[in-house]
């Protein structure tokens, strides 16, 4: 907390704005202000103050910056007095949140005063934490990557994290992890939206959210489908709310009755892991009423008669028995969606992180496409990403299978394209060619491991833990480093834990000592880093619709906290890759990025153009987000990528063909690999005429070769041609990679399945080995039924978010505010299933599943039915009921904490990318 | 004349927290009480509202006529504050107060409740003076209606505040009424 205090006008803000809901009249300022200087003003409030003196006059400098929790990209005003940063005020006109922020906005001053910081570099040695030096603790960690890099090779290091960093910290670390010579690097959003990427990818041809937060107005529906926006995305309610009081109907479907669903029309509850069998219900009703947009479905889509087959053995009745939904509820809700148009089928975690994800994500598409929502305003797809710049890092790709900008690692032409641009790029001196690239990977079997994907954060342990026989990769991961990453946010923290105490290195690079520096039972071999927070650097950050925004920063590092950047180019240089870091500033980094990342269209934010739009917000509508005059005259908020030139508005609704292209225009995507069963399926699916350029190989390029044309001459052909440069396609409804083993979503069990029977009938995929480790699928499905755990672990427990905290919750636990507000880890139960074992509100519970344990409180309520228990994911530093407190480094015990739902959630994961699945495990709760 | 008043919008507010770590932050409130409390009717349960609980700057304060030592007064602008100097800690105004916005922290001596401590919008921090002894008194401009995540909480003259409140209020009419 900061220690200074407030002088008269301190933090206040009487800056008179036309938008501002609260917005004082200029009377009233008057009456202000003129209260203090005059006390007559106020005969019998002010009597008290005879003698008003103003104290001496403060330094004062607010800084306008945007919030690093959630992906809805609040802007606020941080107070700076004297150095020291006391307050914070709302950024009233900002287009996206207009000032509104929730708890954990509100308290990013508190977080980032907190005394449980970690202020200096640390090391545990011989169980005891010590303090070193930076130069010290870059040292051992340089010499210890260096030596398992001669001695294992680059792929026995693996690196996960920076999901709150800014674009180009993002970019910075893939680079370093490609300069270092592995794909073992991967981040959160593996384990938030990789499965909404592969989803939406593969049927539109981006895997973001079709349109921006600004859009929900204009909806007249809001489908919420897996999110619990109340909660983990407040502001975004905001939106939601204006939409409604436009007439706009609010749908919410969910195992749980949350805060969201409070505030709907039409709430459903269903069973955790039955999402597409509900999806495919509401398609059926649609279809069997004739409610599809035949023209669009016509036009702009291609597959459907597949889609009409898969769904038509999907009647209410055949649903009622998967889901746990009546019927008539399926029924109502198909009506109100599919007649109240354009709508928005909303998501996150709920509906990502299932072994089914990606086929999710890919029912809620088709669902969209059949209703023709998808490429309208106020309609789309919609998952809210769960980070601040969650969005932006993936689109940096620090990613295990991509390089920044979505080129597949397994293709050497993507290594080709990156040597050309950190050679060319003009922000370093560095210069290396493919075939040193190449040189800096290992081989297996012959073979370089440069295009071989690596390690996913959600499975990045097995890579220490198993066999070297049994892994893709030469040698056992040896040293982890843990970039701003909650190891308590990844299942199977058993699991973890274990491969944590035998790594020879953990690395944390955080500004708090976090959870993970107490989890391994290991007395040396861990070194922290102080991170400077997200308050103290700057770069640019991505909402969640795609909008770019400048972070400025509010005060300089505290302690001897430092930025990432320095961080990784002291690094890079004890490396020897220095050169290519040596940026002299941040927007190096983001006109390298403007350079390099192509496909996605990031060749418009320019450091210049988004510090324009920062200085000049107030002339952008928060209707629409479009700038009317001014010197951004019609450019998005954010310039939304695609933002193909420095002359393009930015791109807010995705596949929008309605406009053209320099006013925000787009298209689905064109180019696609084509199966041999479909020979010419690329004729079918592109629209209007561009000449095929394909290479004769079966590859049909029914587009414009822009994504590695380093002079930008494609974009500017393609614009001036009144085209996207992806083309004019159609949204694959079947996917055209024929790897999938569903290429059009079927319902499949989960892993632990409380219905056997429904498993005969659905059952998961075979077991599969991808991203280097073997993954059970049946084997554990079969193993969970063999083992009886429908009826030993009679309760299905799903997780989620609480308003409070946010992800691993480093910062949030941290915060005074935010611990008064949420002081302690619980279970949600049902008041029947309290009262059968005897448990009153908050007594103490086992929530216990095949996996482990965990102790917490109960709390009883309605929201969860008594065949669901429901668990916050944020907490960690007690583990299996025994508190770690004795473990972290002494002034950074994390002032609240709490069993985490990750030592007994499922050990499911997604077909495609390895996501986790939290959402549906079997588990028994007893008295504790 | 102005008249600053709090509206609150129960069919927007989501108990984020916002407001209460808002009012924190900007008026220094210690951890044992808070100026801004979030109650939630009927949790889990069909028509869970949430309503903010705060003074509510009442034109007939009743809190004033209760006081036995004037402590609390109501300010031309509409505020109603309270002089610390002058509270007994006798807990009156909690008695007479409807919306139970009087906080006494457990500073008190011999382990009593201490002097009476609530919402003053945002114009007097908890602690009323500075490190000067100077006392503190800032522009009427509540940080809770300012940060509200979803603006359900309006603060500011009433005439405008309850315009806007109007604005949505009709929109909802709106949908009620012709069914759309």
């Amino acid at each position: 907390m900061a220690t200074k205090t407030n002088s008269i006008f301190g933090g206040s803000d009487i800056k008179l704005s036309r938008r501002t809901f609260t917005k004082l009249t200029a009377l009233g300022t008057a009456a202000a202000l003129s209260g203090i200087n005059s006390v007559s003003a106020y005969p019998e409030g002010l009597e008290l103050f005879e003698e008003v003196t103003a104290a001496p006059a403060a330094a004062t400098n607010k800084v306008k910056s945007i919030c690093s929790f959630c992906s809805v990209g609040c802007g606020y005003t941080g107070v700076v007095e004297d150095g020291v940063w006391t307050k914070m005020e709302p950024w009233e006109d900002h287009p996206i949140n207009l000032g509104g922020m929730c708890s954990k906005g509100t308290a990013l001053a508190n977080v980032t005063n907190s005394p449980r910081r970690l202020r200096y570099p640390m090391e545990k040695v011989g169980g005891t934490w010590r303090k070193i030096s930076w130069d010290a603790a870059l040292d051992k960690v340089a010499n210890k990557l260096n030596e398992i890099r001669d001695t294992d090779g680059p792929d026995s290091v693996f690196f996960c994290g920076l999901v709150h960093g800014s674009n180009e910290e993002a970019y910075m670390f893939r680079k370093f992890a490609m300069l270092f010579g592995t794909n073992n690097i991967d981040h959160q959003a593996r384990i938030c939206h990789s499965t909404t990427v592969a989803g939406l990818l593969n049927t539109f041809g981006h895997g973001a959210m079709t349109n921006t937060v600004i859009a929900m107005q204009h909806a007249k529906c809001h489908f919420f489908f897996g999110s619990n926006a109340a909660e983990a995305h407040p502001v975004f309610m905001q939106k939601v709310f204006v939409a409604k009081e436009r007439g706009a109907k609010i749908v919410v479907a969910d195992p749980r009755f949350t805060r969201t669903a409070a505030m709907a029309d039409k709430f459903v509850r269903f069973r955790p892991g039955s999402d597409i069998a509900f999806l495919y219900g509401l398609i059926n009703v649609i279809l069997e009423n004739g409610w599809e947009d035949t023209e669009y479905v016509e036009n702009r889509t291609y597959g459907f008669e597949y889609v009409k087959e898969a769904v038509k053995d999907y009647t209410p009745e055949v649903v009622e028995r998967i889901t746990w939904v009546p019927a008539d509820d399926i029924r109502e809700v198909a009506s109100i969606i599919a007649l109240n148009k354009p709508s928005n089928i909303i998501w996150s975690m709920g509906a990502t992180q299932h072994s089914v994800g990606s086929q999710i994500i890919r029912a809620s598409a088709i669902l969209q496409c059949i209703l023709g929502n998808q490429g309208e305003w106020g309609g789309g797809c919609v998952p809210i990403r769960g980070h601040c710049n969650v969005q932006g890092v993936t689109d940096m790709c620090v990613l295990s299978h991509f390089l920044p900008g979505y080129y597949g690692v397994t293709s050497e032409g993507s290594w080709d394209w990156y040597a050309k641009c950190f050679s060319d790029t003009p922000s370093t001196s560095g210069k290396i060619t493919f075939d040193e690239l190449k040189a800096r990977f290992d081989t297996l079997n012959g073979e370089s491991m440069m295009t071989k994907i690596g390690f996913a954060v959600s499975r990045w342990y097995e890579g220490v833990l198993k066999p070297e026989a049994e892994i893709d990769q030469p040698h056992n991961i040896k040293a982890v480093v843990l970039w701003g990453e909650a190891t308590s946010s990844v299942t199977e923290m058993k699991r973890e834990k274990e491969a944590m105490e035998k790594v020879d290195l953990v690395v944390i690079v955080d500004p708090f000592p976090t959870s993970a520096s107490a989890m391994p039972d290991r007395s040396d071999g861990i070194i922290l880093l102080p991170a400077a927070t997200r308050q103290e650097n700057s770069g640019s950050v991505t909402t969640t619709g795609r909008e770019w925004q400048w972070r400025d920063t509010i005060i300089p590092p505290l302690y001897e906290s430092k930025t990432d950047m320095w961080i990784f180019q002291e690094l890079a240089k004890k490396l020897g890759f220095g050169d290519h870091f040596d940026y002299n500033s941040i927007e190096d980094v983001t006109r390298e990025i403007n350079l390099a990342v192509r496909p996605i269209g990031c060749q418009g934010q320019t450091p210049e153009r988004m510090k324009r739009q920062k200085e000049n917000y107030h002339t952008f509508d928060p209707w629409d987000g479009r700038a009317k005059g001014g010197p951004c005259d019609g450019e998005y908020w954010g310039l939304p990528w695609p933002c193909w030139t420095t002359d393009h508005p930015g791109t807010p609704i995705l596949y929008n063909d309605k406009a053209p292209v320099m006013e925000g225009g787009h298209d689905f995507r064109a180019k696609w690999k084509y199966p041999d069963d479909e020979p010419n399926a690329g004729e079918e699916i592109v629209r209007g005429n561009l000449p095929p350029t394909g290479d004769g190989s079966g590859t049909i390029h029914w587009t414009y070769n822009y994504a590695k044309d380093p002079t930008g001459e494609v974009n500017e052909q393609a614009l001036a041609e009144g085209n996207p440069p992806t083309g004019r396609g159609r949204a694959m409804l079947r996917v055209a990679n024929t790897k999938w083993v569903d290429r059009v979503p079927k319902h499949r069990e989960p892993i632990e399945s409380p219905e056997p029977d429904l498993v005969a009938t659905y059952p998961t995929y075979e077991d599969k080995k991808f991203y280097r480790v073997m993954t059970e699928f049946k084997t554990e499905q079969q193993r969970s039924i063999a083992e009886n755990r429908h009826v030993n672990y009679p309760i299905v427990l799903t997780s989620g978010r609480q308003v409070e905290h946010h992800g691993g919750s480093a910062q949030t636990r941290n915060s005074d505010y935010l611990v008064q507000l949420q002081p302690e880890m619980y279970v949600e139960i049902n008041p029947k299933v309290a009262n059968d074992i005897g448990v009153k509100h908050w007594d103490f519970v086992w929530v216990k599943s095949a996996r482990g344990q965990c102790k917490v409180r109960a709390y009883v309520t309605e929201r969860v039915n008594e065949k669901t228990a429901f668990m916050p994911y944020h907490w960690a530093g007690v583990f299996e009921g025994q508190d770690y407190k004795d473990r972290y480094p002494t002034d950074g015990v994390e002032l609240a904490r709490g069993d985490s739902v990750n030592i007994i959630a499922s050990p499911g994961y997604d077909e495609q990318t390895q996501m986790q699945e939290t959402k549906v495990a079997l588990c028994k709760i007893e008295k504790a | 004349m102005v008249n600053y008043k709090f509206v609150h919008d129960k069919e927007r507010c989501i108990r984020c927290g916002g407001c209460f770590a808002a009012c924190k932050q900007q008026n220094g409130v210690p951890e044992d009480i808070s100026r801004i409390n979030i109650v939630t009717i009927d949790e889990g349960k069909s028509g869970e509202r949430h309503i903010t609980m705060t003074c509510m700057h009442c034109n007939d304060p009743p809190c004033v006529r209760a006081c036995p030592v004037k402590g609390i007064s109501k300010r031309e602008d509409g505020i109603v504050i309270n002089d610390k100097d002058k509270c007994i800690g006798c807990e009156y105004c909690s008695w007479a107060c409807p919306f139970g916005a009087p906080k006494y922290p457990d500073t008190g001596p011999a382990e009593l409740r201490g002097i009476m401590d609530k919402c003053t919008f945002c114009v007097i921090p908890y602690e009323q003076t500075d490190e000067y002894g100077t006392s503190i008194l800032r522009a009427p401009n509540p940080k809770c209606a300012g940060f509200c995540a979803t603006k359900a909480r309006l603060g500011g003259d009433a005439s405008e505040i309850t315009a806007t409140y109007n604005e949505r209020v009709a929109g909802r009419l709106v949908e009620r009424q012709i069914g759309v």
